[in-house]
């Protein structure tokens, strides 16, 4: 059976549950409606600033009646406006009106009681479109004035074809008579705003529902249907039986259709708008006058007010002011309850707005209405489920309630709730059942957002850190690729840095041909070190190893008497400086370098076959330098490259030398040590005295000058320094096989020696400060390079 | 008997075919405890349980860790823990807080822009760049409080999240009433 049948058929359906409060609707709808002197101040709430709506006005600002406060383009706008002229003194939280009285933005504008109003352009409804008539409605700042507030424009804009339109009249909740008196005295209007909703959505049928004891309204609204030609063929009045709560949407439906709004859909998917007839008020006046929404009938009424009645109030007009207006009755209990007693609430604060869904103002002696006295426990009676509209079990509800189970409670479906009170009217042991009920919808609303922003939270948190990962990846892959860039420059830097340890070597061992007697150890030790890699070699290697390990030990020895030998000849003058620089320790691998050095050559020289071991073990020497003892490593790269400039200097054209002398500057700027500036001269002395005596040495360097000239500056400096190292190691095989076995006799003495010798701390100290500066030096040929080869 | 027997063997071998391709076909992929346990949990990732984020505290619960290391879940969230994995309700390891939301809030005039809080956000809830004013983004922000240590200047607070009309609880004793 489809609606139009249903309507057609002229029944009514029972209301399932239900109460007959007492209905006291006698003390306020005895009088028209009347006007109360204009408020000093008015608090317009703007609870959509901030969130969907932007201010149009600001503080100091005078605005006129009907001046909008706010625009938004927001689907759920309600628009605000100043309900008289005056200026606005602030924008600021105010105490609301709401149970709760929590501060809200409000816009306060103080009346200069001159009421200007901004001109209004009134329009005939039938000439606009339906979008012009959306508009109005939705500039005029029309809500839901039943007590929902919720925005009409779009309630009047249904998604699904609406086959039947009701007109709530029926202002079920005791002491409310503002529906019933606006009905008996604007019922033209009414209609008028009617006629303009059914151009709107174009309902096939219209049904105005009236309650029984309101007949004077439904005579007013039945004769002024009869005069409105569009709405007499499709409209009627239904009159239908007092009791509470007939009011409510959903339990209206159900008495004129026989039809339940399934649980959380919207009557619209049934084909069924319904409006409040103050709504069709405010819609006839938006439209036809243009005048935005900004009074509304309330009624005022209970036994602490002398003049009960109902009356035009603008939106934002005080409590306190109404109260002060009629003559409240000074009580100490006195409080004032906004809406109905059934589902009104107790205001905490007077001084809060009538707003566009407050309909009552309830004003209860002390004991008029019944004070819910000390809670009891439920006895279980079920008076609670029978009068239940939404047939709900409002124990089981209020038993999960207490319990704060909410989920269980929601599975008893909670959530379809009107709260209208029914429940905590019958209830034997006056239980506020609805209170536990809100408190538990309040706590179940808040336990969704929490999900809701959880889930947010963790997408987010997801989102980082995939986007962390995303960036780690690309940082590595930059790196690898820096890596391999770098790797493959250095490959063909090989060979310089082996001919920058072979300068090393070389360094050393002209140091330690310039130091004096005390050295002895030092070759002792380097004799010793060198036995040990050797018995350490071919332990692993095989015995044909055996005999060019033995080579290279003879040379090492050959080469530690060589040493004992020249120191004897150089100056004591010179020795005494040149001991500075090397710690003893230190001196002592570095000798061990050479002579590995020194061994290598030995094995080149020495048949093919030996070739390998011999370069294993000048790798080796080299590797142990490095990891043992990088520093003096370094200096002794420092000294060879001081000594290789001085003999390029020397030796060289005048443009070579420039390049060599700059850097020795710099050499000598750089660090600000003495005893820095002491090694850098005395390898320059000693390179000197190198090139000078050594003549095939000289020819060497000049040989290789040559095409070094043409390359960077510290590749020719290393490889100069690696000639050199070169010839003296060739040198030193010359002069060191005779003398083999001598040598290993000094050693043993040396041995001895070595443990009581001892350098200061002082000397270390410079050591390796002169250490620093050769690395420093080191790492900036190194980048100049780098720079040159990239160029 | 043989029959019996040979009938026994066949059907034996038929189902352990379904069955093994069953396993293989509806595979589960993963432990499910997991993820029922972490949408139990707040998702603040503010770490206090000492796993880094929700996830690895609902890995590490799977896995036999106590229930009871979620501060801001307080004791609602080990309750339901505490059901889902069949255990003992235990009292919250942290001391006793409240639970009242917290949300980060810059002194904007302070803010040097080091970036530091936007780093330590796992929300990605602060907005700014460097040398420039951050900014919290209120809807977003878990109250973890990560942002509070690595701020240089302490500009950060943390301001409980101020009740409105839509949010309250109708917990109507709370509400001091003004006599008329």
């Amino acid at each position: 059976m489809n609606l139009i049948d249903i309507i057609e058929q002229n029944t009514l359906w029972p209301l399932t549950g239900g109460i007959h409060p007492a209905e006291m609707k006698h003390l306020s709808n005895q009088t028209t409606i009347a006007r109360l002197p204009l408020a000093k101040t008015f608090y317009i709430p703007l609870p959509q600033v901030g969130d969907s709506a932007l201010l149009v006005v600001k503080v100091g600002d005078r605005v006129l009646k009907g001046q909008p406060l706010t625009k938004s383009a927001g689907a759920m706008y309600l628009a605000a406006h100043a309900p008289t002229s005056g200026l606005i003194t602030a924008i600021t939280p105010h105490a609301s009106n709401h149970p709760s009285a929590l501060p809200e933005l409000t816009c306060i504008i103080e009346a200069d009681g001159k009421d200007e109003s901004v001109p209004y352009h009134s329009a005939a409804a039938q000439e606009l479109s339906k979008e012009e008539l959306i508009a109005r409605i939705r500039e005029a700042g029309i809500a839901g004035m039943g007590g929902a507030m919720f925005p009409s424009h779009i309630k009047l804009r249904p998604a699904a074809k609406i086959e039947l339109l009701i007109i709530n009249g029926v202002e079920c909740e005791p002491y409310i008579s503002s529906d019933d008196r606006l009905m008996r005295e604007h019922a033209a209007n009414i209609v008028a705003g009617i006629e303009i909703i059914q151009q709107l959505i174009g309902a096939r049928r219209i049904v105005i529902a009236i309650e029984d004891n309101k007949a004077e309204a439904a005579a007013a609204m039945t004769s002024a249907i009869a005069q409105s030609a569009a709405l007499k063929p499709i409209a009627l009045v239904r009159v239908i039986p007092t009791k509470y709560p007939s009011g409510g949407e959903k339990q209206l439906i159900q008495i004129i259709t026989g039809k339940e709004v399934p649980s959380g859909s919207i009557p619209a998917q049934l084909g069924i708008v319904v409006h409040n007839v103050g709504t069709a008020y405010a819609i006839r006046d938006a439209v036809v006058e243009g005048k935005p929404l900004i009074e509304r009938v309330v009624t005022v009424t209970g036994g602490n007010i002398e003049q009960n009645g109902n009356y035009w109030l603008p939106i934002g007009t005080p409590v306190s002011h109404v109260l002060q207006q009629l003559k409240l009755r000074k009580d100490k209990q006195a409080q004032v309850i906004v809406g109905g007693p059934m589902m009104g609430y107790a205001l905490p604060d007077a001084n809060v707005p009538v707003l566009k869904g407050t309909n009552c103002l309830l004003i209860p002696k002390r004991n008029e209405l019944t004070h819910a006295s000390a809670e009891r426990a439920c006895i279980r009676c079920g008076e609670c489920a029978q009068v239940c509209p939404a047939s709900l079990l409002p124990q089981q509800l209020y038993w999960h309630a207490k319990a704060e189970e909410y989920d269980k409670a929601n599975a008893f479906n909670l959530q379809d709730c009107i709260e209208c009170g029914c429940c905590a009217f019958v209830c034997p042991s006056e239980i506020p059942l609805v209170k536990y009920y809100r408190v538990a919808k309040a706590a179940i609303r808040k336990d969704r957002a929490e999900k809701v922003q959880a889930e947010q939270a963790k997408i987010r948190f997801e989102a980082r850190i995939a986007r962390l990962e995303q960036e780690k990846q690309e940082r590595e892959a930059k790196a690898k690729e820096a890596a391999e860039r770098r790797k493959a420059a250095m490959n063909n830097d090989d060979k310089d840095a082996v001919a920058a340890a072979l300068a090393r070597v070389q360094a050393k061992k002209q140091a330690q041909a310039t130091t004096a007697p005390s050295n002895d150890a030092i070759a002792a030790a380097v004799a010793r070190a060198k036995a040990k890699k050797q018995q350490a070699i071919s332990a692993t290697d095989t015995a044909t190893d055996d005999k060019k390990s033995q080579v290279a030990a003879a040379i090492a020895r050959a080469k530690a008497k060589k040493a004992q030998a020249s120191a004897s000849d150089t100056s004591a003058a010179s020795a005494s400086t040149l001991d500075t620089p090397a710690q003893d320790s230190k001196q002592a691998q570095i000798a061990a370098a050479v002579a590995r050095a020194k061994a290598k050559k030995a094995a080149q020289t020495a048949p093919a076959q030996n070739n390998e071991v011999a370069d294993k073990l000048a790798t080796d020497g080299v590797e142990q330098i490095n990891s043992t003892n990088d520093k003096a490593a370094r200096v002794a790269a420092a000294v060879a490259r001081a000594k290789a400039k001085k003999t390029a200097a020397t030796e060289s054209s005048v443009e070579s030398a420039e390049a060599p002398s700059t850097d020795q500057k710099a050499q000598v700027a750089a660090p600000d040590d003495k005893a820095a500036r002491v090694a850098a001269a005395v390898a320059r002395a000693k390179a000197k005295k190198a090139a000078q005596t050594d003549e095939q040495a000289a020819s060497e360097t000049t040989l290789t000058e040559a095409p070094a000239t043409q390359e960077k500056a510290d590749e020719k400096q290393a490889k100069i320094a690696a000639a050199i190292a070169k010839a003296k190691a060739k040198k030193a095989v010359l002069s060191g096989s005779d003398d083999a076995e001598q040598t290993e006799a000094m050693s043993k003495q040396a041995d001895d020696n070595s443990e009581s010798s001892s350098v200061s701390a002082a000397d270390a100290k410079k050591a390796r400060i002169a250490a620093a500066v050769a690395k420093a030096k080191a790492k900036k040929a190194a980048e100049q390079d780098n720079q040159e080869n990239q160029s | 008997m043989l029959t019996a027997v040979v009938l026994l063997t066949l059907l034996a071998l038929v189902f352990g075919v379904i069955l093994g391709f069953a396993a293989e076909k509806f595979r589960v992929e993963g432990n499910p405890i997991v993820d029922q346990l972490e949408a139990l949990l707040p998702q603040t990732q503010c770490g206090q349980c000492g796993f880094p984020g929700c996830r690895p505290y609902a890995e590490a619960i799977a896995n036999g860790e106590k229930i009871n290391r979620c501060p801001p879940g307080g004791t609602a969230t080990m309750e339901k823990l505490a059901d889902l994995m069949g255990v003992e309700p235990e009292p919250l390891s942290a001391e006793a807080q409240d639970q009242t939301k917290k949300v980060a809030f810059i002194r904007e005039e302070e803010c040097i822009g080091c970036t530091k809080c936007i780093q330590a956000c796992p929300v990605d809830a602060i907005v700014g760049a460097g040398k420039l004013m951050h900014t919290v983004l209120t809807v977003n922000c878990t109250g973890c409080d990560l942002c509070v240590e690595p701020c240089p200047v302490d500009c950060i607070d943390m301001i409980p999240v101020a009740q409105n009309t839509r949010s309250w609880d109708w917990r109507l004793n709370a509400i001091p009433v003004k006599t008329l």
